[in-house]
């Protein structure tokens, strides 16, 4: 039995709630039972000519709510998502930032460094300092001596650029285009080539002018032409390579171009192609056995 | 209906009791790991008294050895890494600078615009912090939000009636570039791009980072099913235009050499 003042929970909340509401406005607000849960209630402070405007609208609000079921039910549901989610990411940011965080903030025994006149006076100290200063010298010297005094070329393939260098100092620099990247296979799917320029370090092996273009077969399967046989005549292309070229080996050269919109650009089968006038320039500045660096 | 209450209750807060004992354990494990990390630094590399040379244990504590040591151990580094022939990765981060050599030449020097170490590397001995960066780190993982190279697959036509010309190729620079390189001594290498005021670069680091976080924590749960002490990896943080990050990524081989100097 329920005593006076509280209200039977209803079993289908949905069926009679304004039949409940009704009750639950009109009952004393003190006992009000929710879902077969009798629950004791403090009194709710009522809106009072003493209090403000603002505050008298809040506490209207606050007593709406407080004797409404099922607002009542809607904002505790609502907290407990909130509450639950607030949870599940705590327990995902411990995991995941928290302890990966506190990881590098702990304490540790920093090794304290000295500076101690006495040891700085000592014999061996001394002894010590000039061979360490001796030792760093000499792998300084070694490094530096790696960097060549003479004409060097230095190639970005990733973007497509240039410097020279001739005495350790750039001398010009500017627009190539390198290796596009581009794997072609053939119509029959037997044979396939990576189009990309080697890196690491080259050297100029030969230099050529007015170079003669010895079209490679992939040239032929490209525009899906029939490969013609070695030394067929259509194999030889001139004026395409421009005035210079300069081999790195392994068929890879620096030549330049008719395509000079695509300078900046990864367009080529390998080789480095450059302007008329920074390849005269490269030209004119290496020599055989100078190196090229490529990266 | 007030035992099926009863129970859910009940397994609501056992439930949260062993996610609340799981959390501490692994917090426990997790913060045990970077003291065994400086541990192993201390013995693998610390300084070691040999009859032979009777020289002064002080002297590895004083700051102008410590100073001068450090840069012979970068000289040193860069030296072998000259010797490989390779293209390596030079970071001097006492001046914010990333510096790719090729047989020790600088091709290309970028400049770094934030950097951080992790604290094993500022608990750990100096001397032995010294010994560990005077051999060149080799990369032996990367995870990228770019592709080292950027192959693209093409079909040759069946003859000419199919074949056409080249299209320019796409050279705008919109993929983000986050990696990270691990070592083959677990020192993680993290190289993010600048993001600035670009919302798309800032989320695909969130997710970069995100991803990298989580990999890590099922790492570490799987060995602490097999009652191991997770793994932590030291790191160097660095953030840099986006463009030198690029380069840096696409030019060092796979497993290629870093030295790092501080």
């Amino acid at each position: 039995m329920e005593s006076e003042g509280k209200i039977k929970d209803n079993p289908d909340p949905d069926k009679d709630n304004s039949q409940s509401n009704k009750n639950l406005v009109s009952s004393d607000p003190e006992t009000i039972s929710n879902q077969g849960e009798t629950v004791q209630e403090k009194p709710v402070p009522e809106p009072s000519d003493d209090n403000s405007e603002l505050v008298n609208l809040l506490l209207h609000f606050w007593q709406k709510i407080y004797t409404n079921v099922i607002l009542r039910l809607i904002i505790r549901k609502i907290l407990l998502t909130i509450l639950i989610i607030t949870l599940l990411i705590f327990i995902f940011s411990w995991f995941i930032y928290i302890i990966p965080y506190l990881q590098e903030t702990g304490k540790g025994n920093k090794h304290q460094t000295i500076n101690k006149t006495e040891l700085k006076n000592d014999p061996a100290y001394k002894k010590q300092m000039s061979q360490l200063a001796k030792d760093e010298q000499k792998l300084f010297r070694k490094f530096v001596a790696y960097t060549p005094g003479q004409s060097y070329l230095v190639i970005n393939t990733t973007d497509n650029r240039f410097s020279l260098y001739r005495n350790k100092k750039l001398m010009r620099e500017g627009f190539c285009s390198t290796g596009s990247y581009t794997r072609l296979t053939n119509a029959e799917g037997s044979r396939h080539w990576i189009f990309k320029t080697p890196k690491g370090r080259f050297w100029i092996q030969e230099k050529i002018t007015s170079p003669l273009w010895v079209r490679p077969d992939w040239s032929f399967v490209e525009e899906g032409l029939p490969i013609p046989p070695k030394n067929d005549e259509s194999r030889y292309e001139y004026g395409v390579l421009g005035d210079y070229a300069m081999s790195l080996g392994d068929g890879y050269l620096i030549h330049g171009t008719i395509y000079k919109r695509f300078l900046g650009m990864p367009v080529t089968h390998g080789c480095v192609r450059l302007n008329d006038d920074d390849l005269e320039a490269i030209y004119n500045t290496l020599n055989i056995g100078s190196k090229v660096y490529i990266f | 209906m007030k035992n099926k209450s009863t129970f859910i209750k009940t397994v609501f807060y056992s439930l949260g009791f062993l996610i609340l004992i799981f959390m501490i354990y692994y917090a426990v494990m997790s913060l045990l790991s970077p003291s065994s990390q400086i541990a192993n630094i201390n013995r693998d590399y610390g300084y070691k008294i040999s009859e032979s040379s009777k020289s002064d244990e002080r002297i590895i504590s004083d700051s102008a050895f410590i100073s001068m040591n450090r840069e012979k151990s970068f000289y040193q580094a860069r030296v072998l890494m000259a010797e490989s022939d390779s293209i390596c990765l030079a970071l001097n981060l006492s001046d914010s600078s990333a510096i790719l050599e090729i047989n020790g030449v600088a091709v290309h020097k970028a400049k770094i615009s934030e950097i951080a170490i992790s604290k094993v590397f500022q608990k750990a001995d100096e001397y032995s912090v010294t010994a560990l960066v005077a051999t060149p780190f080799t990369v032996e993982n990367d995870y990228s939000t770019l592709r080292k190279e950027p192959v693209m697959i093409k079909m040759a036509p069946k003859d000419t009636s199919e074949y056409k010309p080249d299209i320019l190729p796409d050279t705008t620079n919109s993929e983000s570039v986050n990696y990270i390189f691990e070592m083959t001594n677990g020192i993680r290498l993290y190289v993010y791009q600048t993001t600035g005021e670009n919302k798309g670069d800032k989320l695909a680091l969130f997710m970069f980072d995100l991803n990298d976080r989580l990999s890590n924590f099922v790492h570490n749960l799987k060995r602490l099913m097999d009652f191991k002490v997770p793994e932590y990896h030291p790191s160097i943080k660095i953030r840099m235009a986006k463009a030198d990050a690029k380069i840096i990524y696409r030019a060092l081989p796979k497993h290629g050499m870093i030295s790092v100097f501080w």
